[in-house]
């Protein structure tokens, strides 16, 4: 073999067969569920029936007195025994200036219940059916209070509180930009558009459930918890500041396969306490895994910010203000994250492409009665892109203007580049108006008004949407630790803690150890999820092959540079005079040698061994043009997404197969959010109305699949060394805008004109329907 | 009150007692520790629990494992044969298939159904075969080339023996 021969087969640019999938695919995987501990008890929990209560009283002695139940425990005695609310470091503010405001949230509830599913108690028994219907023994006498499911509701005078450090239920709020000189934009704009835009709530919905066990070894007074989970380190630290006595050094927190993350796995639930705990306490292992409706009501959901838009522009459509006041439904405990991902994340992007100077943005998160929102693919990118989309779209549409064009003339040129946008976030290079040439290009942008006219022959109305966009990754978390280790039998394991998660990382990282190192791919195996061995950051923000790669690639490269130190001691000549490919250093001009591997079982710990840190300098921007084409059957208001044409600039690519996959994969995500997902709460009594896959509308089989993706590889990312820019999350940000401006565009050609902009997503057959009609329900503020 | 059940799974034959309520799913997860066969839902909608029942494919979650008394259920650790990987699962992985690979067995083993039945169905028929299978990842392109390609693979096998 040489090293030129297996990075040309196996290395970076190249599309590999996935090292994931031999086990996935013959049912070896090893999902948390899929490991039984000797003894293992099994934890179910009951949950609140109602959104908004005061708990008088909870009665566990019959759950307690049923067979096979070792323990129950309810949120009393959990704070009675120490056990602390998850910590909540908040840098957010109230208008008044006090800190962020959010109830307690706990493992267990205490005192008071704030939304439906929200976990009350647990029993551990030594089987599923025993513990489950102990559970359900339990019984919870609820002094109900008023309840409240939306943001704008939850604001007026007069709406129920949920916590008195926010009486007016405002956990934060935050303000971008300069309001005066955003109102002396529209003054003297002459073109203004104004929307109301509603981003609905989304249940993430990764297909594995979560899952957690947890063991107690009382020998070494260690816990081990296995779970599925983005972020095995932070859930660490999160079980040590919640469970009194817990220590770090105490704590191992393994992952196993991951059944998709989307952003929902990536923070310390209250479930993962109770289970941690229970095992501590009982020493005996324990089990807890979610069934689909716990996931639907307890898990975190994503979305659900309401808005009004505005944008202002001069009379030749170059945009001169955007002014944006949000309110975002943190639901019943506005948690770190999920307050950062709406009032600063998203804003970081909402000027998007376009060169914006003047911007008026002002964000509050408030607190309802339903489940905290949090991560989900794009997280406050996708909002704030479809904002600004929808508002390209409506100007065009007022100024009479190809909505190309009118992009066309805000895009940041490529000199400006770097360029520093009105948030103060900087874009280290794009090429925005290539990437527009190509997406219209591969579309036949041109050639859509006979492709209307054709389906109006057959009586269907034909839109077109399009999306020109950018977003952040990295999760502004830059460093990286791996460890490498060259073994005497031939392997190189490479130990990362970032987490896979079905993206694929693994075969990534082995693409990139396989170029600097020249072995076939089979020789290099790739370790995750483990804490004891390195910690880190997780993988959250499309951060994973940006950080954790060119972690990998410095790793590698450094411990090629130490095992030639090596060889050239054992070999007795200069390190420079050594040659190294194909695994194997080679005296230059000899045939003088030793092999890598042999090299390693030389080494006192037989071993050659690398601890590895390093950094990339700043987030990366993938942006793309992306472009739908859709059909509505007028007579049903069924919607078709007809075509779908996207040119993606995400730098160098390391996989093709699986960075498509990422895309077109993230792109039934978004087309999800425009068409058919909803998380619905009555608007009475805050109960969960969608709590299961019967009723919440995940995209099927039978949805679009005719992708046309292209990438455009020549504008590498200058802060990583790789070249390369977040993939995970671009494809979900850009379809729902896209699809959306499509149908929008289809319903303008029936005439609407711009009334067809009141429709608010999901774009059911029923709301296209209406909206045919002039039927667009009440305003999301009435 | 404990059952005696026998049936064949993968081709070897079990004898063991079931409480009556006991799912077939959990049997498989449970007391065999055939836990490629994954749990993605409540309410008989993800089919990520599919598993073949005298060949047909069958939510595993929505029988009781009595009901499988002396029948044959394949599940998909027994795809493979002598070692080798069944086109199906083959196609999985040479088309992308899979991302994380949770709804996986379940749609393999639903593909199998498929071209067993209808050998070479078309992009209609497999999509009318998937549609009791959800997955999140893949947005369901690679899945639909992944069973085309098996059938062609198939075709291709059973011609070269005929």
């Amino acid at each position: 073999m040489t090293a030129a021969n297996e990075a040309g087969r196996y290395g970076s640019g190249q599309t590999v067969r996935r090292i994931e999938d031999p086990a996935l695919v013959a049912g070896r995987g090893q999902f948390t569920d899929d490991v039984v501990l000797p003894g293992q008890t099994w934890l179910a929990f009951h949950r609140s029936s109602m959104a908004h209560a005061r708990m008088v009283a909870v009665d566990t002695s019959a759950a307690a007195a049923m067979p096979g139940v070792l323990a129950v425990y309810t949120g009393a005695e959990l704070a009675a025994a120490g056990v602390k609310a998850i910590p909540n470091p908040a840098p957010f503010r109230r208008g008044d200036g006090s800190p962020q405001a959010t109830p307690p949230r706990r493992a267990l509830a205490h005192e008071f219940v704030r939304y439906v599913g929200e976990p009350v108690a647990a029993v551990v028994a030594d089987n599923p059916g025993a513990a489950r219907a102990a559970a359900d023994a339990i019984w919870v006498e609820y002094d109900e209070l008023p309840a409240v499911a939306d943001a704008a509701s939850a604001m007026r005078a007069g709406a129920p509180a949920l916590c008195a450090e926010a009486p007016d239920n405002v956990a934060a709020e935050m303000r971008h930009g300069d309001a005066a000189v955003a109102a002396q934009g529209f003054a003297r704009a002459v073109h203004t558009v104004s929307l109301e835009i509603v981003n609905q709530r989304l249940a993430p919905t990764p297909l594995e459930p979560r899952c957690v066990l947890a063991a107690f070894d009382s020998a070494s007074q260690r816990l081990t918890v296995r779970l599925s989970s983005q972020m095995p380190t932070g859930v660490l630290h999160g079980l040590c500041d919640a469970i009194p006595g817990l220590q770090r050094s105490q704590v191992r927190v393994i992952v196993g396969d991951v059944g998709g993350g989307f952003g929902m796995k990536t923070g310390l639930y209250p479930e993962d306490i109770v289970v941690a705990y229970a095992a501590r306490v009982l020493a005996q292992p324990v089990k807890w895994v979610a069934e689909r409706v716990e996931e639907f009501t307890s898990a975190v959901h994503g979305r659900d910010v309401v808005s009004r838009a505005e944008l202002a522009l001069d009379a030749h459509g170059r945009v001169l203000a955007l002014r944006v006041h949000s309110l975002a439904n943190a639901g019943a405990y506005a948690t770190a994250t999920g307050v950062a991902i709406q009032l600063l994340i998203g804003p970081w992007v909402s000027t998007s492409v376009y060169d914006i100077g003047a911007i008026d943005m002002h964000y509050t998160a408030v607190l309802t009665n339903t489940a905290p929102t949090g991560a989900y693919r794009g997280a406050g990118r996708p909002e704030a892109i479809y904002i600004t989309e929808r508002l390209m779209d409506a100007a065009a549409r007022e100024m009479k203007l190809d909505p190309a064009e009118l992009r066309r003339r805000n895009l940041i040129r490529p000199e400006q580049m770097p360029y520093k946008n009105a948030m103060g976030q900087t874009y280290d290079c794009g090429r925005f108006e290539q990437i527009l040439d190509q997406g219209l290009a591969l579309a036949d942008w041109a050639g859509f008004a006979a492709r209307r006219e054709a389906a109006r022959a057959r009586g269907r109305l034909r839109g077109r949407g399009i999306a020109t966009f950018l977003e952040w990754t990295g999760g502004n978390v830059f460093e990286e630790r791996v460890t490498v280790a060259v073994t005497p039998d031939g392997f190189i394991e490479i130990f990362s803690a970032t987490q896979a998660m079905g993206q694929g990382i693994a075969t990534s990282y082995a693409q990139l150890a396989v170029g600097v190192f020249g072995v076939p791919i089979e020789r290099i195996r790739i370790v995750q999820g483990d804490t004891d061995r390195v910690q880190g950051f997780g993988s959250a923000g499309s951060r994973s092959l940006f950080t954790g790669g060119s972690a990998v690639q410095v790793a590698s490269e450094r411990t090629v540079a130490r095992a030639r130190e090596l060889a050239g001691e054992a070999l007795e000549v200069a390190p420079a005079d050594l040659e190294y490919a194909a695994a194997r250093f080679t005296v230059a001009g000899t045939d003088l040698g030793i092999g890598l591997f042999e090299l390693a079982a030389k080494q006192r710990e037989a071993r050659i061994f690398i601890d590895s840190t390093s950094a990339v300098s700043g987030p990366s921007w993938p942006n793309g043009c992306h472009i739908c084409e859709v059909e509505i059957d007028p007579a049903t208001g069924a919607v078709e997404v007809v075509a779908y044409a996207s040119v993606n600039d995400v730098g160098r690519i390391v996989s093709p197969a699986i960075v498509r996959g990422q895309l077109e994969g993230g792109a039934v995500q978004g087309i999800g959010q425009a068409l058919c997902e909803r998380m619905v709460y009555s608007s009475q009594n805050a109960q969960a109305l969608s709590a299961s896959l019967l009723d919440y509308a995940l995209p099927r089989v039978d949805g679009f699949r005719a992708f046309r993706t292209e990438f455009d590889t020549s504008i590498p990312c200058t802060t990583n060394l790789l070249g390369v820019k977040g993939v995970g999350e671009l494809g979900t940000i850009g379809a729902t805008p896209a699809v959306v401006n499509a149908v929008i565009d289809a319903l303008d050609s029936a005439g609407l004109g711009r009334d067809a902009e009141r429709i608010q997503m999901p774009l059911t057959s029923e709301r296209v329907w209406r909206a045919l009609k002039r039927d667009f329900g009440p305003s999301p503020f009435a | 009150m404990p059952t005696p059940l026998r049936l064949t799974v993968n081709g070897r034959p079990i004898e063991i007692e079931v409480e009556p309520q006991t799912l077939l799913v959990e049997l498989l997860r449970g007391p065999l520790a055939l836990t490629g066969t994954h749990v993605g839902c409540d309410t008989a909608q993800c089919g990520a629990c599919t598993v073949l029942v005298d060949g047909q494919a069958v939510k595993s979650c929505s029988m009781l494992a009595l009901q499988a008394q002396g029948r044959a259920v394949t599940t998909v650790e027994g795809l493979a044969r002598d070692g080798s990987l069944h086109p199906v699962q083959e196609a999985f992985i040479a088309c992308h298939g899979l991302q994380c690979g949770f709804c996986t067995p379940g749609m393999m083993m639903t593909a199998v159904d498929l071209l067993t039945h209808q050998p070479q169905p078309s992009e209609a028929e497999i999509v009318h075969a998937l549609e009791g299978n959800l997955c999140r990842c893949t947005g369901y392109v690679n899945i639909v080339a992944a069973v085309q390609q098996a059938a062609q693979a198939m075709a291709t096998q059973a011609g070269s023996l005929s």
